[in-house]
């Protein structure tokens, strides 16, 4: 062991102290060498003659050395680092190349950096616990309905008496509750009603206090509560004292005997955690609330082995409750993969990302091989005289690798900072915007993992940056040199013509992509609700369950109509509002859809019934809003014909709606409107079922203005209808509070007033009228940034690739130009010669890519014609890009016009 | 064929200085004239390969190094067998012995 240790001990001194190494192997020869002297002098030479013949048998010291060194252990490492300097000073020397490669390399970095973390958290997803991938979720799964059946009450207890193989098997129920904070002011919480157990499955000691114990799942238990740090730091003023104070929960109350440190959100992202007590009632198959079950796999027990004891548990009750079990099976999964679990098909797609990624830095590393290659050339002369001093040709790939490492280094660093920043500014946004709340397993971050893929990607793209065109211009090195012909003996392929025209043609195209973007944004911020909705708040008002959980839903109904109602009355009195009213869904964001069929008189004549069957021509998808009666007179828009809702209209057996100015137009094709009636048809799910039977005829009574109706993305106006909100029984409605000054000024107010109404009133989303979409345009902008990083991205390519190209055909006619000019060839003739390739290139390259331009435009504005702005701005893009590509043939053309005759001649 | 010849003869030094150094730790000039005085001054071992040999010898952990005062007390690098190198050497002899028979075995009968 000591011997092992002392050898890997002089290896590492060899690697790290090189020149103490080296003056000890001085010290040995100059010792070998006295040693050898003082023989020849025992020999009766004199001491001169004699050192004279001990160096002469000795040799050359310095080759021993070499030679030596070369036996140590990493003994290229040494090597290396000089080439790594070297490539540092090549980075200086050439900033041009350093810049575009550097950055090509930092984005193509970057962009696998980004597409690698994001998958990883898609497809494999962690739990950040001890032993996260041991916790599983038990669910019901519904063959039939082919989904969940989350009301598995019932199951649950089975679970947990019967599974030997699942330990700590637990439960919890989601809700949101509003939580007052010492100021009075209601905020709605994300709250868990969990099982104990979930205190064992995910260990944490607590802030302050205690966690929930079982205990407290007891019936009769005081009600306690363990509240989050985010909860307690923000609401209650980091107060120590909060512990044993009750806290107003809703409608009900509760001690806080806990507060969690910070960052603390199992089971999901939840803050508040209040003791499971279900119902007696609710133990009934399939019956009772939604709950998600969860537990930790049994030590030594198979994630496989827990599912075959489940399923025989399951297929148990479904001998024993047909009734209710017969579609039903029991599935145990990864407690991670609960929200996502992409299919076995999808995954090959996911995967497919991070290797286009990889593919992309291998397009941008080829181009950077590209002006390696071409900088090679221009330094063809000091590569052969490094060849002719006896550098191999891996010696010298090596060094032109180093050089490509060096900049892939620089890179790396900016494009993994630059990756931290997007998914810190974007992806968590991404991320939160897509899945809410996000479950606090899915935290995308830079990790030692992303940093090892990223520092692989790094030596990747070195290695096709540095070894392909070290390969290329150290090839038959030897016969050039012998030959003399330095220069000429290096050709650009065909690939490298093709991959530059292919770049140009993307570069050409892509501003077609991100000018319909720009469109879609432009339009998006530029829709008309026919209002003035930033005078506007609008707010999402919710009721909580309350807490005893027994409230029957027409009770809770009337409760909530109410306590609307009562908050209309209490807010109309605040100063500066004008009008309040409620709707389902806010102006610009998606509505619901529904299939209408206009009646037809004519064919009613003719068939001679009431009950005519759906003629499946005459439907149209209209989009449906349901409104308070006064909706239109708050948003100061009133029926351009017939007449508004009353309050009669909700209660009427005859059903009526109102339309909008689109449908007039679209439906009805100008026609006036009022008096006309409407069906609605079921959407038939599938065509072996019979249609359900079509809703009662509407009358339209009024027609009302285009007031956003349609969601800010969609590029046409849909048809709109409109019916009479019955508070209460419609569902959560959002308020739509009209006041004077800014919105968003008068917030407090409406907290406090709805927190006064009824303690159970959430309020959420609270916002100008007009920034309800801002998260859809957050979107869109991401989506032009991201299209216009990419049109940079190819352009600075395509020019790197054409400044490469120019560089390297003027570095190998050097001596045609310089004879050329000397047989008096005129400067416009050899620009033109020059010039011819490239500008061919491109030429092919912008063509091609207004082809691919005309395509998209064509399929994706649908309109089957180019306007002619669009045609010239196509034009002179093409153009532009003609112009900024022939720019970077301006150094190279220079440097081969100011090439001397005599000087060229000279040079070879 | 250069190559695999020298590729013999290193192989060969190698095994020479293993058994050189079998006897007692040495340093490198010694262990050159102990090689000379066996072989009685029929092998002279050049300095540019003994040295790089020993490295190679410690790379690979058959011998160890020190430096001490010789006897007149010039500070000098004293090379000497691992336990591992000891087993090695054994290998090397049989394996030599091995060879030597191959050898001997179709020149006797050709």
């Amino acid at each position: 062991m000591t011997h092992l240790l002392n050898r890997w001990r002089k290896r590492l001194r060899a690697l790290v102290h090189t020149s103490a190494v080296d003056r000890e192997l001085d010290e040995e020869l100059a010792f070998h060498l006295e040693m050898e002297t003082q023989k020849y002098v025992r020999e009766g030479f004199t001491p001169e003659d004699a050192r004279r013949k001990a160096r002469l048998a000795f040799g050359a010291p310095r080759q021993y050395k070499a030679e030596t060194r070369n036996a140590r252990w990493l003994s290229w490492v040494p090597g290396m680092m000089m080439d790594l300097r070297l490539g540092g000073r090549m980075l200086r020397k050439y900033p041009g190349l350093t810049i575009v490669g550097g950055l090509a390399m930092a984005f193509g970095i970057w962009f696998g950096t980004l597409t690698f973390e994001m998958v990883r958290l898609v497809v494999f997803p962690s739990l950040p616990l001890p032993g996260g991938d041991r916790i599983v979720q038990l669910r019901l799964w519904d063959t039939e309905a082919n989904q969940s059946e989350p009301r598995a009450l019932h199951d649950y207890m089975i679970w947990r008496q019967s599974a030997r193989s699942i330990d700590d098997i637990g439960a919890f129920s989601d809700a949101t509750r509003n939580v007052f904070a010492d100021d009075g002011e209601a905020r709605p919480v994300a709250v868990a009603e969990v099982t104990a157990s979930a205190f064992r499955i995910a260990p944490e000691k607590p802030l302050l206090g205690r966690v929930l114990t079982e205990a407290d799942e007891a019936p009769g238990a005081p009600p306690v509560v363990v509240i989050g740090y985010g909860l307690w730091h923000n609401r209650f003023t980091s107060r120590e004292d909060i512990i044993g104070r009750s806290i107003r929960i809703g409608g009900g109350f509760a001690t806080v005997v806990g507060v969690m440190p910070e960052g603390y959100a199992f089971p999901v992202a939840h803050e508040l955690w209040m003791p499971f007590r279900p119902d007696v009632a609710d133990l009934s198959p399939r019956e009772g609330p939604a709950i998600t079950v969860f537990g930790r796999l049994a030590p030594g027990v198979s994630l496989d082995a827990a599912r075959a004891e489940l399923a025989s548990l399951g297929r148990r009750e479904t001998a024993e409750l047909p009734q209710t079990h017969a579609h039903l099976v029991t599935q145990v999964k990864p407690y991670a993969r609960m929200f996502m679990e992409p299919r076995p098909q999808d995954m090959w797609l996911m995967l497919s990302i991070p290797l286009f990624a990889v593919m992309l830095l291998g397009l941008v590393c080829s181009n950077v091989a590209l002006l390696m290659f071409a900088r090679a050339a221009t330094r063809e002369s000091e590569l052969v005289v490094r060849s002719a001093l006896g550098a191999s040709r891996r010696r010298i790939v090596a060094q032109l690798f180093a050089e490509a490492l060096v900049l892939g280094g620089v890179a790396a660093a900016i494009g993994l900072a630059a990756a931290n920043f997007a998914i810190n500014q974007w992806g968590k946004r991404y991320l939160a915007e897509n899945m809410s709340p996000l479950p606090f397993w899915y935290d995308p971050h830079i990790s030692v993992t992303t940093v090892l893929y990223a520092l692989g990607l790094t030596v990747l793209g070195a290695a096709i940056a540095g070894v392909l065109p070290g390969m290329k211009a150290t090839k038959g090195l030897g016969t050039r040199l012998r030959n003399g012909t330095a220069g000429a003996g290096l050709r650009f392929g065909g690939i490298w013509t093709a991959v530059i025209v292919a770049q140009v043609a993307i570069t050409a195209a892509f501003p077609v992509v991100t000018y319909i973007e720009q469109r879609e944004l432009w339009r998006a911020e530029a829709y008309d609700v026919g209002f003035p909705s930033e005078r506007y708040l609008a707010v999402a008002v919710a009721m909580d369950a309350g807490t005893d959980g027994a409230t029957a839903d027409t009770a809770r109904n009337v409760k909530y109509a109410t306590a609307l109602e009562e908050m209309r009355r209490r807010l109309l009195d605040e100063p500066g509002v004008s009008g309040v009213t409620f709707v389902d869904r806010l102006p610009r964001t998606e509505h619901r859809y529904r299939l209408a069929e206009l009646e037809d008189p004519t064919r009613i004549a003719a068939a001679g019934a009431e009950s005519l069957a759906v003629s499946r021509d005459s439907l149209r998808w209209v989009s449906e809003a349901t409104i308070d009666p006064n909706y239109f007179d708050v948003l100061e828009s009133p029926p351009l014909a017939g007449r508004a809702f009353n309050s009669g209209d909700v209660s009427s057996n005859a059903p009526v709606l109102i339309v909008d100015e689109v449908f007039v137009k679209q439906v009805l094709h100008g026609r006036n409107a009022i008096g006309q009636r409407v069906r609605f048809v079921p959407r038939s799910t599938s065509k072996t079922k019979s249609p359900e039977a079509p809703s009662a005829w509407y009358e339209i009574v009024g027609v009302a203005k285009e007031l956003g109706i349609t969601s800010v993305t969609s590029r046409n106006r849909d048809p709109g209808i409109y019916f009479p909100a019955d508070l209460g029984r419609s569902g959560p409605m959002y308020m739509a509070v009209h006041v004077k000054g800014d919105p968003l000024s008068f917030v407090p107010r409406v907290r406090a007033v709805a927190a006064a109404v009824d303690p159970a009133l959430r309020l959420a989303e609270l916002q100008r009228l007009n920034e309800v979409t801002n998260g859809v345009l957050w979107f869109l902008q991401l989506w032009i940034r991201i299209t216009l990083g990419l049109t940079a991205m190819a352009l600075l390519l395509s020019l790197a690739g054409i400044y490469a190209v120019m560089s390297f055909t003027v570095a190998r006619r050097t001596r045609e130009i310089g004879i050329r000019v000397a047989l008096g060839a005129s400067a416009r003739a050899m620009v033109l010669s020059i010039f011819r390739k490239p500008l061919t290139q491109v030429s092919i390259g912008v063509a091609l890519g207004s082809v691919l331009a005309g395509l998209v435009m064509l399929t994706e504005m649908g309109g089957g014609t180019i306007s002619v702005t669009g045609l010239g701005l196509m034009l002179v893009y093409g153009l532009v890009i003609l112009g900024v590509c022939l720019m970077a043939c301006v150094v190279p053309t220079r440097r081969a016009l100011s090439v001397e005759p005599m000087e060229a001649l000279r040079v070879e | 064929m250069a190559s695999s010849q020298s590729d013999v003869l290193r192989g060969t030094l190698d095994l020479l200085i293993l058994k050189a150094l079998s006897l007692e730790p040495m340093h490198g000039w010694a262990i050159a004239q102990r090689l000379e005085q066996l072989s009685r001054d029929a092998l002279r071992v050049g300095q540019g390969s003994l040295y790089p040999a020993l490295q190679r010898l410690e790379e690979r952990g058959w011998v160890d190094s020190e430096w001490r005062a010789t006897d007149q007390g010039r500070r000098a690098k004293y090379y000497e067998l691992t336990r591992v190198g000891r087993r090695a050497l054994g290998d090397e002899v049989a394996s030599w012995h091995g060879y030597v028979d191959m050898v001997e075995a179709i020149l006797r009968s050709t």
